[in-house]
C-alpha cells in the first residue's frame, strides 16, 4: 500500500535565498507548498527600546541599521518625524538635496535587489552589472558623507553640510550613463524567456490581498494600487516635482519586477528636476542644541524603496523620546508571503522572497 | 518592452492642498515652542523677514505663498494657541460622533493629526464601520503599537494608523488596556493586525482577543518578560532578566546560574508565572 503525507521542510535561517536570516517552516505536499511560516527575529536588536535610551540626535544612527540597504530612505524618515514633531520648517535646499539622496538611494537599493533576485533565479550576469552601477552611486554617496552603507546622512533640521564641490555634476554624468545601463539589464530579463517563465504568474496577489495585508511599495503597486506616500501625502519636496507612479496588473513576480525598473526611471527624473531647480541657501534651519520637542505624538511615513516606513513618536517633552517605533515596510509585507506561496512549488519560493525585497534588518528590528 | 504595465498619472488630488496649508500653519511657529514665550508677534516677524532671503528664484511656488499665511494666524492667536495642537477638520471624526458619540474618550490633535481614543466594548463594529463606509474607506491599517504607561491605572494604550487609500486621510485610533486585559483584535477587520498584535503581545504582554495566532513573533518562543515595558532593564546582569522557559514542557523555566562551572550555564526551576505559550 502506498499512502501520502505532508511534510515540513526548513528553509533557512541559513539560506542564500533568504537574504538574511529569515526562517520559513514549508508545509509541503509532495513539492507543493501548502502552507508557510515565517519565522523572523534572529536579526532583532530591539532598536525600538534602545531608542527609548538615546536623545533624538543619537537615534539617527541606530535608523541606519534597520534597512541596511536603503539607509538614507530611514534617515529622511526619522528626521522627518522629528522635525514634525517640533514643527520646523527646513530650508528648501536641505529638502531638495534630501530629495536627490533619497532617489539615488531608492536606485542603488532596486539595483541590490534586481541584482540578488536575478541571481536566485539563475542570471548570475546581471549581478555584476547591477553593482557596477550601485557602486556609481555609492561612490557619490561616500563623496557626500563619507560612508558607503550606514550614512548617518541627515540631521534634524537639514542636513550637516552643503554639498561638496563637483558632486552635482558627477550626479549628473551618472545620469547620462545610467539609462543605458537600464537598458542592458531589461534586454537580459524583460523579454527573456526563462525570466517570463519563472516569474510570470508566480506568486500572485490580488488586489484586496494587497490591501488588507497592508502591503505597501512596489508589492502594493505590482497588484495595481496606486498608493505611493510621495504622491498621497508628500513630504520634504516631493510635491514640487512630476513623476508618474507605476502600477502593476496582475500582482505577480514580474509584475513587482516592472514595477521597480520603472522606478528607477521615474528616480533618474525626480532627481534631474532637482538638480535643475538646486535652491541656493542654507542646509539646516535653526534648530536648538538641546532637542526637546514638545509633549505630543506622530505618524510620520515616508516611501522607501520597499513602501511606506512610518515612524511613530510619543514625545513627552524631554530631550528621549518616550516611545519610538518603526513601521516597517519589510516586516509587513512578508506578512503576505504564505498567501503568494500557497499552491506553488518550492522553487517559486525563492522567486517571491526576492519579489518582495525583504530586508532582515528592516523586518526584526 | 513593458507590455502589461500601465503607468498611472496621478493628478494633485485634494488632500495634497489641504497638507500644504497644515505645514504652514505649524511653520509660522516653528521656533515657538523650542524658543521662548517672550513675545510671539515680535519673535515671528524677523523669522518671517528672513524667510524670503533664503528662497532662490527658481522655486518660488511653494515656500511664499507660504510665509503671507503663517504670520496672520500667529499674532490673532499668539498667547496660547499652538499650531501644533490646533484642532483639524476631520470627516472621519465627524462620522464617528455622529454614531457612535458615547464611545469616544478622547479626542487629541497634533501636527494635523486626529487621535481618537474609543472605548474597548464596541471598537471592533467602529473598526469595521470606518472601514466599509463608503465616504470614509479606512481600508489600510498602517500600523498597531501600543505605548506603556506605568503610573496609570490602564497602563497601555494600544494605537492603530489608519489610512484610506481612495480618500488619503489618516486617522489615528487608540484603547485603554488595563494590565491582563484583552482587547479585541484587528486582524477579523484588517488581516495585516495579526502580525502586528503578535509583535505587540510579544513586547508589551497585551494579549488579543479572538486573535488566531498569539504567540511571539521577534523574541524566541522561550523568552521570559516583554522587553519594551518600561519596568523592563535596557541592561543589566545576566542574571537580572536572562531567564529562558522551556517550552517543551511549559513547565520549567530555565535561568542563567553564574554559580556554576565557570560561570556559564542553565539552572533548572519550577515555573511560577504560569504563562503557557501563547
Amino acid at each position: 500500500m502506498f499512502r501520502t503525507e505532508e511534510m515540513d521542510i526548513n528553509m533557512g535561517p541559513q539560506h542564500p535565498s533568504t537574504h538574511g536570516v529569515l526562517r520559513l517552516i514549508l508545509n509541503l505536499d509532495g513539492e507543493e507548498i501548502a502552507d508557510v511560516r515565517p519565522v523572523i527575529g534572529y536579526l532583532h536588536r530591539g532598536v525600538e527600546k534602545l531608542s527609548e535610551h538615546r536623545t533624538y540626535a543619537m537615534i539617527e544612527p541606530l535608523t541606519d541599521r534597520l534597512d541596511y540597504v536603503a539607509a538614507i530612505s530611514e534617515n529622511l524618515g526619522y528626521c522627518g518625524a522629528v522635525e514634525k514633531l517640533m514643527g520646523l520648517q527646513i530650508p528648501p535646499r536641505a529638502q531638495s538635496i534630501r530629495v536627490i539622496l533619497a532617489e539615488l538611494q531608492r536606485i542603488a537599493s532596486h539595483l541590490l535587489w534586481l541584482g540578488t533576485h536575478a541571481l536566485d533565479l539563475g542570471a548570475m550576469t546581471v549581478f555584476f552589472y547591477t553593482f557596477r552601477e550601485r557602486e556609481l552611486i555609492l561612490d557619490l554617496f561616500e563623496q557626500f558623507c563619507g560612508a558607503r552603507l550606514t550614512y548617518n546622512s541627515m540631521r534634524i533640521g537639514g542636513l550637516l553640510e552643503d554639498l561638496p564641490p563637483g558632486w552635482t555634476d558627477r550626479v549628473r554624468h551618472f545620469l547620462t550613463i545610467f539609462p543605458s545601463r537600464q537598458k542592458e539589464y531589461e534586454d537580459l530579463l524583460t523579454v527573456n524567456r526563462i525570466w517570463l517563465g519563472r516569474t510570470q504568474g508566480v506568486g500572485i496577489l490580488s488586489r484586496e490581498d494587497a490591501v488588507a495585508l497592508g502591503t505597501s511599495g512596489p508589492t502594493l503597486r505590482g497588484s495595481g494600487v496606486d498608493y505611493d506616500v510621495r504622491k498621497a501625502q508628500p513630504y520634504s519636496s516631493y510635491d514640487q516635482f512630476d513623476f508618474d507612479v507605476p502600477v502593476g496588473k496582475s500582482g505577480d513576480t514580474y509584475d513587482r519586477y516592472l514595477v521597480r525598473m520603472e522606478e528607477m526611471r521615474q528616480s533618474c527624473r525626480i532627481i534631474r528636476q532637482a538638480l535643475d531647480r538646486l535652491p541656493a541657501g542654507e542646509v539646516r534651519a535653526k534648530v536648538p542644541k538641546y532637542i526637546k520637542p514638545p509633549a505630543g505624538e506622530v505618524y510620520h511615513v515616508v516611501e522607501s524603496p520597499r513602501g511606506e516606513q512610518g515612524f511613530y513618536i510619543v514625545s513627552k517633552g524631554s530631550e528621549m523620546p518616550y516611545r519610538m517605533r518603526f513601521r516597517a515596510p519589510s516586516f509587513v509585507n512578508l506578512q503576505a508571503l504564505p498567501t503568494m506561496c500557497r499552491g506553488r512549488l518550492i522553487a517559486d519560493v525563492v522567486a517571491i522572497i526576492g519579489s518582495i525585497d525583504i530586508v532582515l534588518g528592516d523586518v526584526d528590528r | 518592452m513593458r507590455p502589461r504595465l500601465l503607468v498611472k498619472k496621478s493628478a494633485s488630488d485634494g488632500r495634497n492642498g489641504q497638507t500644504v496649508t497644515d505645514e504652514n500653519d505649524i511653520k509660522g511657529e516653528g521656533p515657538a515652542p523650542p524658543g521662548d514665550a517672550s513675545g510671539t508677534p515680535p519673535a515671528t516677524a524677523p523669522e518671517q523677514s528672513a524667510a524670503p532671503k533664503t528662497p532662490p528664484p527658481a522655486t518660488p511656488a511653494a515656500p511664499k505663498p507660504a510665509a503671507p499665511a503663517a504670520p496672520s494666524s500667529p499674532p490673532a492667536a499668539a498667547p496660547k494657541a499652538n499650531p501644533l495642537t490646533a484642532p483639524v477638520p476631520s470627516a472621519a471624526l465627524d462620522r464617528i460622533r455622529e454614531k457612535f458619540s458615547d464611545q469616544v474618550i478622547e479626542v487629541t490633535y497634533y501636527a494635523s493629526e486626529v487621535t481618537v481614543k474609543l472605548k474597548q466594548e464596541r471598537a471592533e463594529e467602529i473598526w469595521r464601520f470606518l472601514r466599509d463606509d463608503p465616504g470614509l474607506r479606512f481600508d489600510y491599517l498602517s500600523n498597531v503599537t501600543a505605548v506603556h504607561w506605568p503610573e496609570r491605572p490602564k497602563p497601555f494604550e494600544v494605537v492603530y494608523h489608519l489610512f484610506s487609500i481612495s480618500t488619503r486621510q489618516r486617522l489615528n485610533l487608540k484603547l485603554d488596556c488595563g494590565e491582563g486585559e484583552q482587547p479585541p483584535t484587528a486582524s477579523r477587520v484588517w488581516p495585516t493586525a495579526n502580525w502586528h498584535e503578535r509583535e505587540v503581545f510579544d513586547l508589551f504582554g497585551i494579549r488579543f482577543h479572538g486573535h488566531p495566532d498569539m504567540t511571539r513573533i521577534l523574541m524566541t518562543d522561550e523568552w521570559v518578560g516583554h522587553p519594551l515595558r518600561k519596568d523592563y532593564p535596557l541592561e543589566g546582569k545576566p542574571e537580572d532578566h536572562m531567564q529562558l522557559r522551556d517550552v517543551t514542557t511549559a513547565e520549567h523555566v530555565y535561568t542563567y546560574d553564574k554559580s556554576s562551572i565557570k560561570g556559564f550555564g542553565w539552572k533548572k526551576e519550577v515555573e511560577k508565572t504560569g504563562e503557557g505559550r501563547g
